[in-house]
């Protein structure tokens, strides 16, 4: 009894320990050494992804709260190998910060909402994870207390969350007000399907298009994402994102199941405009960070289109989609983060002839730019192509047409950025960057996800089994 | 019988009766702010058109700095008062599930002294 326990929630409780320990250390030490908490966090975020594999029975514990089997289990090693990437990525500009240790603190606080958030069974456990997660975020949107519009990110950041948190608490009512409960389970069978549970559905699903940015409740993503320092930029666009997506999947397949007719076309719709009109502001930006924004934001369209498939084909194709888009866009900001940090800007005029000043730079933020394109070589095209047929399998061919066609829009402005990186004349004059070792590490594990992921079929086939077998 | 008698004059309306009481309460609210601003006679004066403090006159600019300190205390407060929230069921159930309950809620009281020393070491608890 003791032992399923342990052996549910052992990544929780990994966790807990190294928020603990770092805890202690920052009440017990008098000097902060990074380097020593840079090795703890990796060590326990390693081993974390390691232990995620072992042996796991699948089941409920804490009567319906906490939900665990291998599918789950694999999505929090993909997060946690993200949120490894990005403690890698920002490690330079962490280790400046007065408050290195709150900083991490937090920013694993966040990482473990978001492990309760995507093993709960229960809309109550869903909705404390999601705060758990949410929370910690806006204080680390606003770290940079020297910059103003790192205040402004965080000041929205909160504003906004706390908006979708009331509009999804408000839906969560409804719901529980007409079927009496707040598990998935119990919701399953007794719902039908009337308006006013469609009407809470629609208020759950603008709660989680706010933290997934879909469109019509995107305002808040490109302020934050440009005002935030670059690690919590790339944090909030990946794994804050994958694991909203996550938990949307047993939201609407489990609970919702029997509102089928109802979430095919609302999500449909959702991801429709979210690829039109995130591809049209990305033309236009000339902020490299504002620019990546509004490509997370159709990345978002795409992966709700692949919800849209058949359970098993649409859970299988997002895992490995979102263990893609993790390499790649983690890959592309560590080569912004890295360009910011010795150069003090991000407006695209920087990256213009960056080929001849830096070419190994250049070179992963070319692979990475043309794996969130989805061109062939880089694994983002797997990523989009089992996505895509998720959803044309399921019969959406029109959804699937219009998503192609912006396909090949946004080759535009993905290749803008390297026609100007290898075509164009310098603006400024950047003198030979040498990265430092912690991202020299993230750009290389980014590389070598995003080449080998594609020409290894059994990854996919892993996950297909996985999302089968529950 | 008194049951009947509403249902012959009102009728079932279903979920639709939660959008009449939401209108209900619209037109409480706004009808109220509406008939006093039509029916009450205006006649502004200076000492009128003060905000309400509590009914004492106010003294001295608005405008005056006052010490932001109080929210740390207010925080500190906030960790005391959760834990009594999760003391008093614990106190409630502690016979019957014994020395686990008791281990878990050593481990809770910890977490949370972590959280009053962190405090303490940065400084929080001086009176500024």
């Amino acid at each position: 009894m003791t032992e399923q326990y342990f052996s549910g929630l052992r990544i929780e409780l990994f966790l807990t320990m190294l928020i603990l320990a770092l805890l202690v250390g920052k009440v017990l030490a008098i000097k902060q050494n990074p380097i020593g908490t840079l090795t703890l966090i990796s060590v326990f975020l390693i081993s974390s992804i390691g232990i995620s594999f072992m042996q796991n029975e699948s089941g409920y514990l804490f009567g319906t709260m906490f939900r665990t089997n291998s599918t789950i289990l694999f999505e929090k090693a993909i997060l946690l190998a993200g949120t490894f990437i990005v403690f890698m990525l920002g490690f330079e500009w962490m280790k400046k910060q007065k408050h290195f240790l709150e900083f991490c603190m937090l920013l694993l606080s966040t990482l473990l909402g978001m492990c309760f958030m995507i093993s709960s069974g229960n809309f109550l456990m869903f909705f404390l994870g999601l705060e758990l997660a949410t929370i910690p975020l806006a204080a680390l949107a606003s770290f940079d207390l020297d910059e103003k519009k790192s205040s402004e990110a965080g000041m929205k950041l909160i504003l906004s969350s706390a908006f979708a948190s009331a509009i999804l608490l408000f839906g969560i009512s409804f719901i529980y007000g007409t079927t009496g409960s707040v598990s998935f389970d119990t919701i399953a069978s007794a719902i039908d399907g009337n308006n006013v549970q469609k009407f809470g559905f629609i208020c759950i699903l603008t709660g989680f298009a706010f933290k997934i940015s879909a469109v019509p409740f995107h305002f808040w993503t490109a302020d934050v994402y440009e005002g935030a320092p670059v690690a919590i930029t790339s944090y909030l666009s990946v794994v804050s994102k994958g694991a909203a997506i996550f938990v949307l999947m047993p939201v609407l397949y489990h609970a919702f199941g029997r509102m089928s007719s109802t979430y095919i076309p609302a999500l449909i719709l959702l991801s429709t405009v979210t690829i039109i009109t995130g591809n049209l502001f990305a033309l236009r930006q000339k902020s490299m960070k504002r620019f990546l924004a509004f490509s997370t934001v159709t990345q978002a369209g795409y992966l709700l289109l692949g919800i849209t498939g058949n359970n098993t084909e649409a859970g299988a194709s997002v895992v490995y989609f979102m263990l893609i888009y993790i390499f790649s866009n983690l890959g592309a900001f560590t080569v912004v983060s890295i360009l910011q940090n010795r150069t003090g800007r991000d407006d695209i005029g920087v990256y213009k002839g960056l080929y001849k000043t830096n070419p190994t730079l250049s070179m992963v933020l070319l692979l990475a730019l043309f794996s969130l394109a989805g061109i062939p070589p880089a694994a983002g095209f797997f990523g989009k192509l089992f996505l895509l047929s998720s959803a044309a399998g399921a019969g959406y061919y029109v959804a699937v047409i219009i998503a192609s066609v912006n396909m090949v829009v946004s080759l535009y402005y993905y290749l803008n950025i390297v026609k100007m990186m290898f075509v164009d004349e310098p603006e400024i004059t950047i003198e030979k960057l040498k990265p430092a070792v912690t991202e020299q590490i993230s750009l290389f594990i980014c590389c070598c996800g995003i080449l080998v992921i594609g020409f290894i079929p059994a990854i996919y086939e892993y996950i297909y089994n996985l999302s089968a077998a529950i | 019988m008194m049951t009947k008698i509403i249902r012959t004059f009102v009728p079932d309306m279903g979920y639709a009766s939660l959008i009449l009481l939401m209108f209900c309460g619209l037109i409480f609210a706004v009808g109220a702010i509406l008939v006093s601003r039509l029916v009450s006679p205006y006649k502004p004066g200076k000492v009128k058109s003060e905000p309400y403090e509590c009914g004492i006159e106010t003294e001295g600019p608005s405008w005056v700095q006052f010490n932001v300190g109080y929210y740390l205390f207010a925080l500190i407060f906030l960790v005391f008062d959760v834990e009594v929230v999760f003391l008093f069921p614990w106190a409630v159930v502690l016979r019957e599930m014994g020395i686990t309950a008791f281990i878990e809620i050593i481990i809770f009281v910890s977490i949370l002294f972590l959280g009053l020393v962190y405090a303490w070491r940065k400084g929080a608890l001086k009176w500024v």
